[in-house]
């Protein structure tokens, strides 16, 4: 029987092809049946997960906290030195030079993305910017948020950093970045489910070792994860959990 | 665990004693030289129940002033800026032992004598429902809400001086 991967949905749509480059490698390297699964949205994560068809999964670090916590899941590991940051950023002609800027009734453009959110609220507390002071615009895609933001709709855009590194030059010389997090504990999470646990060390064994043989290199890279992975242990991600509990407010 | 007395800074600074709640005591030095908090970074540490640094991300070495070794083992009140009436930290002491999250504005000291402002938040680390120690994390604070608070914390000393409880 397969055992299902499931991919979180805010993994950049370039990175498709080296998910599944992975999974490829996943299977033959442990001997196992892996499915990959890669939902569009969050609801359909969930719908997923809450019916029990989830063994694996590349979860966000808030998803996870939950998975953890309430649902048993085993943290075993993450992606070595790329951690879950984010750019709040406006455009250069804006005269929008720093987070102090940005008044209240401000809009900005943000996609569905809890936790490039979540520590974007925290980083505009210095300007006495909370939640229900800003308006919200919903977009569907980064290059939606620079558009907005470069036609003047918003007044700044919330990006996951690693999105926002990946615009090209001449559009990041049009923003300003008004902040960019650095928070270093914060990163996705590779969960396994309790029923998996006799399977889970051949998988752990498979992604671990990634890097090592020739071509995993073009894998890691197509994943935009060039370090590979590194294990989690439960009490890192539970550490990581209590770090993010102290963001929720 | 008794603190080292501070050496006095170059700069012009203020002498203060300050008796913790183990009821130690520790000579400090407090200079009106504010650093200001690095934009998008946070200041994280943990501790074991008893209030002793286990550890302390990079940002956290960085304002303190302090290399890691002086802060991984010291109590955490190290960072006991005289400003900060002692009644602050009973609440957080009181909301974590109890399992609950606190959160406060609290005006730290560094090694040199110089201060920065930190919007902290403390959390108990709740393993199979047992408190095994507290994580910590300060983020850039609001202005506005430090300048409202001044005066309370100045009524706070004042009390505290006074011997009576705020």
């Amino acid at each position: 029987m397969s055992l299902n991967f499931m991919i979180a949905p805010d993994f950049a749509p370039e990175r498709f092809a080296g998910w599944h480059m992975l999974n490829t490698v996943l299977q033959r390297r442990s001997g196992l049946g892996v499915h990959l699964m890669t939902p569009a949205n969050a609801q359909e994560q969930g719908l997923a997960l809450a019916a029990e068809k989830v063994d694996m999964l590349y979860a966000n670090p808030f998803d996870a906290a939950d998975l953890i916590r309430t649902r048993g899941y085993l943290p075993f590991a993450r992606p070595a030195q790329r951690y879950d940051e984010m750019v709040i950023a406006t455009s250069a002609a804006s005269g929008l030079l720093c987070v102090e800027d940005l008044k209240a009734g401000c809009r900005i453009a943000l996609t569905e993305n809890r936790d490039v959110k979540l520590i974007g609220l925290r980083l505009l507390e210095p300007a006495d910017l909370l939640e229900p002071l800003i308006e919200w615009v919903p977009v569907d895609s980064y290059q939606a948020a620079v558009r907005r933001v470069l036609k003047g709709d918003v007044d700044a855009a919330f990006f996951l950093a690693e999105a926002y590194a990946s615009l090209n030059r001449t559009t990041r010389g049009q923003l300003h970045v008004l902040v960019e997090s650095a928070i270093s504990d914060i990163s996705h999470v590779l969960l396994a489910h309790p029923r998996m646990a006799t399977q889970l060390p051949a998988i752990e064994a498979a992604l671990l070792n990634l890097g090592r043989a020739p071509g995993d290199a073009e894998v890691l890279n197509a994943l935009g994860l060039p370090g590979g992975f590194i294990p989690m242990t439960h009490e890192e991600a539970e550490f990581m959990i209590d770090l993010m509990d102290t963001l929720l407010d | 665990m008794a603190l080292c007395n501070m050496s006095p800074p170059a700069l012009a600074s203020r002498e203060s004693q300050l008796t913790y709640s183990d009821d130690t005591t520790r000579t400090v030095y407090a200079s009106d030289v504010e650093v200001p908090f690095p934009a998008g970074h946070l200041i994280v540490s943990r501790t074991d129940l008893a209030g002793i640094i286990t550890h302390a991300n990079d940002a956290f070495v960085d304002m303190s002033g302090y290399p890691r070794h002086e802060l991984i083992g010291a109590p955490h009140h190290i960072l006991r800026h005289p400003d900060m009436p002692k009644v602050a930290f009973k609440g957080l002491w009181d909301d974590v032992v109890a399992g609950k999250k606190w959160h406060g504005y609290v005006k730290n000291l560094r090694k040199d004598g110089a201060f920065y402002w930190v919007y902290a938040t403390a959390v108990p680390n709740i393993r199979q429902g047992v408190i095994v120690g507290y994580t910590s994390v300060r983020r850039k604070p609001s202005r506005t809400r430090i300048a409202e608070l001044l005066p309370l914390y100045a009524q706070w000393r004042a009390d505290e001086a006074q011997g009576s409880t705020p």
